[in-house]
């Protein structure tokens, strides 16, 4: 366990009437993005609401910057960016207001880099808050967020409704901030192709569990689709780490979360064809396996 | 207070400008319409308590509910401020966004009484009263907004609040300590006047408190 982490929860739990969040636990390492991957209702913007202080877990331990949350959280927080898809600003003032408030309060401010942000998201400081469209509210966030240079920051579904331009802008900053190896990115979304693109590490989540959290790399390397012809009559011999299957008769498509050439060699000759998965099918496979109760 | 208590108040002040404004501009010619007598001294003083009420209203409205509602809580969340931090200074920047164009009311509201011919001065002590029963009755709206987790919730309070402005003005108005001299030259200023005021002051820090004991100390705060 790491004693450096930007992030890090222990045994993390949340119960609500018709929701649980059940014993999460990650470390977030400083230079790290590590990509929260759920579908709606997973528990990933609880977990992040928690993280910064919103919320409080009903059992376990968060620690922020190496402060326990939520009773740390002013000190935390001093450190950490925030933008979530839902996040608006102050309705009735102007974007100009918010960049000065928020500058007054974090002496970290960088005029310089935010006057980029704002030219680059073809942003105006006349503009009140009220009048920016869901795209320029997200976008005036993540410039408020960006510009006050933190150590952490955490996202939570900022592509959200956003045109796909608007998403690749979002995006190229992000890997911008990553330049810096002393910073760290907790991003979560539904859509798998972002979260593919700059996560070093990912991690699934459903129904309020952590299902896996692996080095994005790890996560290809380990699934496999194999295509399997049987002789006829011929049965499916017994093999590990088969999370789904699919076909009937002698044609059949394993799904496996821990390939290896042993697999192949004990399917011998019936092996036609080994493809491997997008994270988006991983991430769909994974979350099917866990719900039918076949977790190893 | 700190710093960013300091700065959460100021940004109440920027953001709520023009209903305090208003609000004053409009309690100010309400009081001095008063100051004609007559019927305009009837439509001025319901006008003048109008302004002070929904002045007050609005604020909790769009101080507290709007805030939750619109989803801006969160942008203030994620600064560098405790719940308790953040429940104190809305407390204290919403008073104060009341307090000024309240101040400016109240102000007004004795000039015109003891500068026109036409207002008995004795009506002094039930408009002090007054004053200090909206400066309460906002404090309460106040609190029962930052407690209130639902629309539904903060509109009953601003409906009961608003209904005990008619229920102070009959019950207090009757007061034989208050009612007795209302036609007088001269204010009067007895033991009843005194116990409207202190009871006033007791509700006032009581509504200021209790969210410092309670809202203060939620666990989930979104």
């Amino acid at each position: 366990m790491s004693t450096t982490a930007h992030l890090r929860m222990r045994g993390v739990s949340k119960a609500y009437r018709f929701f649980q969040l059940q014993g999460i636990s990650f470390d977030l390492e400083p230079g790290e993005v590590l990509g929260l991957v759920g579908p709606n209702g997973a528990g990933k913007s609880t977990t992040i609401r928690m993280a910064m202080g919103m919320l409080a877990p009903d059992a376990g331990e968060i620690r922020v910057l190496g402060h326990a949350m939520p009773s740390a959280q002013a000190e935390a927080k001093r450190d950490v960016g925030y933008v979530s898809a839902d996040l608006r600003l102050v309705p009735n003032a102007t974007l100009g207001w918010h960049m000065a408030f928020v500058s007054s309060v974090y002496p970290g401010w960088d005029p310089d880099y935010a006057a980029t942000l704002l030219r680059r998201f073809n942003l105006h400081p006349q503009q009140t808050a009220r009048t920016l469209s869901h795209g320029e509210q997200v976008k005036a966030a993540m410039l408020l967020a960006l510009a006050r240079r933190p150590r952490l920051l955490l996202l939570d579904e900022p592509g959200n409704g956003l045109d796909p331009v608007a998403r690749q802008e979002l995006l190229t900053e992000f890997m911008d901030v990553l330049r810096d190896d002393s910073r760290s990115i907790l991003f979560s979304s539904h859509n798998t192709a972002d979260v593919e693109r700059i996560s070093d590490r990912i991690a699934f989540m459903d129904r309020g569990r952590l299902l896996e959290c692996s080095d994005r790399e790890a996560f290809l390397e380990r699934w496999r689709r194999i295509d399997v012809q049987l002789e006829p009559g011929a049965a499916l011999p017994p093999l590990p780490h088969i999370v789904a299957e699919s076909g009937e008769g002698r044609f059949r498509t394993l799904t496996t979360n821990r390939f290896d050439e042993a697999q192949l060699a004990l399917l011998g000759g019936a092996v036609r064809g080994v493809q491997r998965m997008s994270l988006e099918e991983i991430f769909v496979a994974n979350v099917m396996h866990h719900r039918e109760g076949r977790a190893p | 207070m700190n710093g960013i208590t300091t700065r959460l108040i100021a940004k109440e002040l920027h953001v709520h400008r023009w209903t305090m404004l208003a609000t004053a501009a409009a309690a100010m010619f309400s009081a001095l319409a008063c100051a004609a007598g007559g019927a305009a001294f009837n439509v001025g003083s319901i006008a003048w308590l109008t302004a002070v009420i929904a002045g007050g209203a609005m604020l909790a409205i769009y101080g507290v509910a709007n805030e939750r509602k619109e989803r801006s809580l969160q942008f203030l969340l994620a600064l560098p401020v405790s719940i308790p931090q953040y429940v104190l200074a809305k407390t204290l920047g919403l008073l104060l966004c009341f307090a000024l164009p309240w101040l400016a009311a109240s102000v007004s509201a004795v000039v015109a009484v003891l500068a026109s011919p036409a207002i008995p001065d004795g009506l002094l002590p039930f408009v002090v009263a007054m004053c200090g029963f909206l400066l309460a009755n906002f404090a309460v709206v106040l609190c029962a907004g930052l407690h209130a987790r639902s629309e539904g919730a903060m509109t009953a309070a601003i409906i009961v609040t608003n209904m005990s402005v008619s229920l102070f003005m009959f019950g207090v108005g009757a007061l034989p300590g208050i009612r007795n001299h209302l036609g007088a030259e001269a204010p009067v200023w007895n033991g009843t006047v005194a116990g409207v005021v202190l009871v006033e002051l007791l509700v006032f820090a009581i509504a200021l408190l209790l969210p410092q004991l309670t809202v203060a100390r939620r666990r989930d705060f979104l």
